[in-house]
């Protein structure tokens, strides 16, 4: 504790973000947090996926308490999109995702070491958190004069990538979805049905509500979303490279690596260019 | 001792006969010891009784000679002019009127072959029995064809009625395995935890409230425990676990959960089966309001209508996922749940039932249950 009260003294306060959709546990969280770590700035509250990502990316913080389901996103959609959207300049905010009992999520957790509590949230197990997170801490200087060397991001990035594949039904709150494939889109244009067959989709974007599929001759929104969808195609031809785009990989003619190490795929019939985000890099590594 | 080893020869010999594939040659194996039976007894019958003349060794050839003839003859020709399909009664018999004589003569000249005796004696020798013979073959072609016929249609409808039981025990086993999942499902460690974890927070911060939840808690967790036992609830009481739920979720979910509860005083002591509608509001939540970011409205109503009891859960929540079709049954565990309730209904009230959803505008769905109503 008196480490904490000299960090305070010397920095900002180090801040945290709460995301959690129940406003009673939202709360009592906070309240907990106040009691065995009063110097924590919680001022950053939200209720829902969608404003724990711009929230976060507006301020900043070096916490995140993460509910995993969440409505709009879940805990780990925030963490992707975080990842994604970092800037490199700053330092990756740790992250502690918050779970009610879920036997396949905390054993997920457990293998990929990522920071979790569990709910109802003991307060003795709060305090070993907000211990390991003081420590942390203590050997990095909090906030915006010191770049991220990039380990935190990195590690966040690993345990995501490990995570989606160990539990994505459970932790991603929604349920696995068919097996079967989907041989053509169809998507409403006026008061017809455009059918495209599915090897003639060039790549797949999200929108809000929407997925924008492209083909060389057009691009149509069909109203579904790349969660729903993802599941429906084949993960040997279509692989997701961003949050929102997922591209059919014999489209691609080329991936552009420039200086600051960010991908940009170039296609065989379209003049489009995609980027790859830092969380599906690995995807592009030279064979 | 004697018993026993009868029994297991029995089902030696049975055991046998499950490895040949159906066909005419497994019939033909199957009534054989009953011919050869049948064969013996005409050679009794003939040497004793009719006193030919013949020796019993002869006469024996000579039986199961013409017995196998008419066998074959009437088996072969009702394969050839009825194949599977079984004949009338009428039928068969006139077949097997007609084939006894050709096989009684048959059977003479293979009999005649057998012991290098001429043809034409030995045909000349049986005329002198002729209508005692011809008589005999009849009857006893008729005989044996009514005992094989009835033992066709015994086996038949013995398979027809294993097939039937089968069918039966493999719907029962559906119908309990799905009833077992439901209850599995029922109290969700996910539910309670989060219960518990809100409970847990108000009893600092508003013990009132705590102490409604508490009651709540209780009211649920009391009625899904009993209604997983019973074979019937009232409408009633399904409403009352409802509203516990409902209560529940609300405080939990705050000011992103409205609903409404609407059940006819003349309908609450209506019976349904238990666990039916309560999974479809809990799918609702679950899939459909806990997700969305403003949330929404849970209607829930009853109504009756021609000896037709319609429930139905109205929500204003997400909606049916994309490409979403009412009949198509997926590994995927919220239209597993669906398949469920189709799959008691069925077993419950067969086609007189029905479940279905539809999207409701202009967001979320309808979910449906019509059931006949008791009396």
């Amino acid at each position: 504790m008196e480490l904490t009260t000299s960090m305070s003294t010397q920095h900002r306060p180090i801040n945290a973000l709460i995301a959690e959709d129940e406003p009673i546990l939202s709360a009592t969280l906070q309240r907990m947090l106040n009691k065995l770590w009063p110097e924590l700035d919680l001022s950053c509250v939200v209720e829902n996926g969608f404003e724990a990502v711009q929230s976060a990316l507006t301020s900043m913080p070096d916490v995140l308490f993460l509910d995993i389901n969440m409505p709009g996103k879940t805990g780990l959609e925030v963490a992707q999109e975080l990842a994604e959207e970092w800037p490199i300049d700053k330092a990756f905010p740790l992250i502690v995702y918050v779970t009610a009992y879920d036997e396949f999520a905390v054993k997920a957790f457990e293998t990929c070491a990522a920071d979790y509590i569990l709910k109802p949230v003991s307060e003795a197990r709060l305090q070993k958190t907000v211990q390991r997170l003081q420590s942390h801490f203590q050997t990095r200087t909090p906030n915006v004069q010191q770049p991220d060397t990039g380990t935190d991001l990195e590690r966040v990035i690993t345990q995501l990538r490990e995570l989606q594949q160990l539990a994505r039904p459970t932790l991603t709150g929604h349920p696995v979805m068919p097996t079967e494939k989907l041989a053509v889109i169809r998507a409403a244009v006026g008061n017809n049905i455009r059918m495209i067959p599915i090897e003639d989709v060039i790549y797949f974007e999200a929108t809000d509500k929407y997925i924008n599929v492209v083909t060389a001759e057009h691009s149509s929104l069909i109203r579904s979303s790349l969660r729903e969808l993802l599941p429906q195609l084949d993960p040997h031809l279509f692989w997701q490279i961003h949050r929102s785009t997922v591209v059919h990989i014999k489209q691609v003619k080329m991936a552009h690596k420039d200086e600051a190490g960010k991908i940009t795929l170039t296609l065989k019939n379209s003049d489009d260019k995609l980027s790859v985000s830092r969380v599906y890099a690995h995807l592009f590594k030279q064979m | 001792m004697g018993m026993s080893t009868k029994q297991q020869m029995i089902a030696k010999w049975q055991q046998w006969l499950n490895t040949i594939p159906d066909c005419f040659l497994k019939k033909v194996i199957t009534e054989l010891p009953r011919l050869l039976i049948i064969n013996v007894l005409c050679t009794l019958l003939v040497t004793f009784v009719i006193r030919n003349g013949s020796s019993l060794f002869e006469n024996w050839i000579f039986s199961n000679a013409i017995g196998a003839s008419c066998y074959l003859l009437i088996r072969g020709v009702g394969y050839y002019l009825w194949k599977e399909a079984p004949p009338t009664v009428l039928a068969f018999y006139l077949l097997s009127v007609t084939m006894a004589p050709i096989g009684f003569v048959l059977g003479s000249v293979i009999g005649a072959v057998l012991f290098s005796y001429p043809i034409t004696s030995v045909l000349h020798f049986q005329s002198k029995f002729i209508y005692a013979f011809i008589t005999l073959t009849c009857i006893i072609s008729v005989v044996a064809a009514w005992s094989f016929w009835n033992k066709i249609q015994m086996t038949e409808l013995i398979a027809i009625a294993e097939k039937e039981k089968a069918r039966n025990a493999s719907i029962e086993r559906q119908a309990m395995q799905a009833q077992l999942q439901l209850l599995q499902a029922q109290i969700e460690p996910h539910m309670l935890f989060n219960t518990l974890a809100n409970l847990q927070g108000l009893i600092s911060i508003d013990p009132d409230r705590a102490q409604h939840m508490l009651a709540q808690l209780i009211v649920y967790l009391r009625a899904t425990l009993s209604a997983s036992r019973a074979e019937n609830t009232s409408l009633q009481s399904e409403f009352t676990l409802i509203q516990a739920y409902l209560d529940l979720i609300a405080i939990r979910m705050g000011k992103r959960l409205r609903y409404t509860i609407d059940l006819p005083i003349e309908l609450e002591q209506e019976k349904i089966p238990p666990m039916l509608l309560q999974p479809i509001v809990e799918n609702a939540i679950k899939h459909g309001l806990e997700p969305s970011i403003h949330g929404g409205t849970i209607t829930i109503s009853a109504s009756k209508n021609n000896g037709i009891l319609t429930l139905e859960v109205r929500d204003t929540g997400l909606g049916l996922p994309f490409n979403y079709e009412d009949k198509q049954v997926l590994a995927d565990k919220s239209k597993l749940g669906n398949t469920n309730i189709r799959e008691r209904l069925f077993a419950l009230f067969h086609d007189r039932a029905a479940f279905t959803l539809r999207p409701n505008t202009p967001e979320g769905t309808i979910a449906t249950i019509t059931i006949p109503m008791a009396r």
